[in-house]
């Protein structure tokens, strides 16, 4: 972590900087649309959903997917000492989480004790949860005796997805668990904070007993999990990039095999950028219709888009911290002119929100007469920050 | 954690390994052991299966079926025991970009608890048999591709292993550094250390190994030894036949 301040460079201070930044000015100047309060149920449940939705995210692949894993195995690190050190990050995670949800707080003066202690006990529960049920769930995926149960069987269509079906839904787990603190820290006549401080003690016994099933599953695991981490082989009956269709025809050429090619890869690198975006937005449009004239419904919907929004921008600049590892050659090879690059990465990433804003965006406009083009600007630019901090990940 | 050179060990054995990807069975039921002392090629042509065995053996990958002991060791239960057994120099190794090279030997010799003192002798001595010395303060992340192979070497030989795994690790050497390797690989395997090495360079896995295990299509495998191995050597290749 002190690598940015020991070896400053400008491409990894915008990479992660500016994103970082344009997402705390949204943060605080929307604040009152993003702000759920906490001390009624329903924004208990919101704050909740957030906190405890972002570790649950993140948790596999601080857990199984670093970088180092295969060396620090190699060199006879206990898996035990291993699982501490990604819980510690885990754990920076949720309380970055927590302080990124408090900007809208602050913002409006309504920082206080319940907020503090609502998407504390959320943070602490999910973190704990999280540890213990995607550790079980790869005990579970490398044991012998474990066989698909209901809702595995329903992802039997795949056969490695069958097979990784315990993790597959293990963090709803922690997801369930951390609202479920968040609206407990509300529930009269408990003490918010004595429910806090439970759900931070509940926390670290699951952390532990995380540990004894990480410590078991991890010989045999992490080497499945860097298998498991290969993109699905192409779909039967595709042939080639699909380029200068629908929209695309717009971009010059250059840009537009640029944009082919991102949208492939990112589609199936980081497949779930694209899935997460049609539940979300088949929820968000459910909201609009049936309550969509209440601001705490317009929060959350608002909310939960900006969520997807920041995913599928840490896929792109994902896509650019890739090529940093060399891929970038090929680009120069082909003559490939930065502008080219960024209209074509920028066009990959407003088609990818594109399944979110338009449906979401339409139902906003036809309940609230107004906003459509609130969505459609929020995507692009969103899609133009993620685009440019892509790029300068990439390196030269 | 650093590795004893008792000659009644056995390196390495590997009984009915199978590994099967989506595209198809790439390891068919492969067994065979390392000697103290010898070098063994392995051999085949690319997507033969070469990095997916050697990624069993060490416990990057998990095999479908068979065993694999390291000292006698099983890498996926009891992978610290395992660990002090190997040495092992992947195609693609990984050095942490924010590190500088002796950063990063200091740290693989505190994770294998080996003596501060000796493993900065150690390393200080592979580094100028290789040609690095002077890049002890570059970063990781800015190493040429040779470089961080050589680094990638340094860090696998600094804890004197048994068992001595390169994929390609000759590749991208200069001439020199090479000869030095292979001068100290001569000497480890004197003082009972064996190496299984994969390379393309067929001449040289041909003059210097005993004998060698080629991999073809398909899973099928072969293990060329006496005769069989001498007739490959005098015409290397990599087709396979029953």
């Amino acid at each position: 972590m002190a690598d940015p301040f020991r070896h400053p460079r400008p491409g990894a201070w915008i990479g992660v900087g500016l994103p970082a930044l344009l997402g705390i000015a949204a943060l605080w100047l929307g604040a009152d649309s993003v702000r759920a309060d906490p001390r009624d149920g329903d924004g208990a449940f919101g704050l909740g959903l957030v906190v405890s939705a972002a570790v649950a995210f993140w948790t596999y692949p601080i857990l199984f997917r670093p970088a180092d894993d295969a060396l620090l195995r190699r060199l006879g690190i206990p898996a035990r000492a291993s699982y501490w050190l990604r819980a510690m990050r885990l754990a920076a995670l949720a309380l970055l989480v927590v302080a990124l949800v408090l900007v809208p707080h602050v913002a409006a003066g309504t920082v206080g004790g319940t907020v503090l202690a609502v998407a504390g006990a959320a943070a602490a529960t999910a973190w704990g949860a999280a540890l213990f049920a995607l550790a079980g769930g790869a005990r579970d995926a490398v044991s012998s005796e474990w066989r698909p149960g209901f809702w595995s069987r329903r992802i039997a269509f795949d056969r490695e997805m069958r097979n990784a079906g315990p993790l597959v839904f293990a963090p709803l787990v922690p997801v369930v668990d951390g609202i479920v603190a968040a609206r407990l820290t509300v529930a009269e006549p408990l003490p918010a904070w004595g429910v806090a401080a439970a759900a931070a003690i509940v926390a670290a016994l699951l952390a532990a007993a995380g540990a004894r099933r990480f410590e078991r599953a991890a010989p045999r695991f992490s080497p499945q999990a860097a298998e498991m981490a290969y993109a699905p082989a192409p779909e039967a009956g595709q042939a080639g990039l699909v380029s200068g269709r629908g929209l695309a025809r717009l971009l010059p050429a250059r840009a537009g095999a640029v944009r082919a090619r991102d949208a492939a890869v990112v589609a199936r690198r980081f497949r779930w950028a694209g899935r997460v975006a049609w539940p979300v937005a088949v929820v968000c449009v459910l909201a609009i219709l049936r309550a969509g004239e209440r601001p705490a419904v317009q929060g959350w919907v608002a909310g939960a888009g900006a969520v997807v929004l920041a995913m599928q921008a840490a896929a792109v600049i994902g896509l650019g911290r890739m090529e940093r590892e060399g891929r970038r050659w090929l680009d120069r090879a082909a003559g490939l002119a930065a502008a080219d690059r960024l209209l074509g990465r920028w066009a990959a990433a407003f088609g990818m929100a594109l399944a979110l804003v338009v449906p979401v965006g339409l139902t906003w406009a036809l309940v609230l007469g107004a906003g459509a083009w609130m969505w459609i600007g929020a995507a692009g630019a969103s899609a133009l920050v993620a685009s440019a901090a892509s790029l300068a990940a990439a390196g030269r | 954690m650093t590795g004893t050179m008792g000659t009644d060990v056995v390196p390495l054995a590997v009984e009915g390994l199978r590994k099967k990807y989506r595209r198809g069975v790439v390891l068919d039921g492969i067994s065979f052991a390392l000697r103290p002392g010898e070098a063994v090629a392995l051999l085949g042509s690319n997507g033969a299966g070469k990095s997916t065995l050697l990624g069993c053996v060490t416990g990057d990958r998990l095999p479908d079926a068979g065993q694999v002991r390291l000292c006698g060791h099983d890498p996926f239960k009891d992978p610290a025991s395992a660990a002090g057994c190997i040495g092992f120099v992947p195609e693609q190794p990984f050095l942490y970009g924010e590190l500088t090279v002796s950063e990063f030997l200091q740290f693989v010799a505190a994770a294998r608890r080996m003596d501060a003192s000796a493993a900065r002798q150690e390393s200080a001595r592979l580094l100028d048999l290789l040609g690095l010395a002077g890049a002890e303060g570059t970063l990781c992340r800015e190493l040429s591709q040779g470089m961080g192979r050589k680094t990638a070497i340094t860090a696998a030989l600094l804890h004197r292993p048994q068992a001595l795994l390169l994929d390609e690790a000759l590749n991208g050497l200069d001439r020199t550094s090479a000869e030095h390797l292979v001068a100290e690989l001569d000497a480890r395997r004197g003082a009972g250390a064996a190496v299984l090495i994969s390379s393309h360079d067929l001449d040289f896995v041909g003059g210097w190994c005993g004998r060698g295990l080629l991999l073809g299509p398909g899973g099928r495998w072969t293990m060329l030894e006496g005769a069989e191995w001498e007739a490959w050597r005098r015409a290397p290749g990599l087709a396979f036949t029953e």
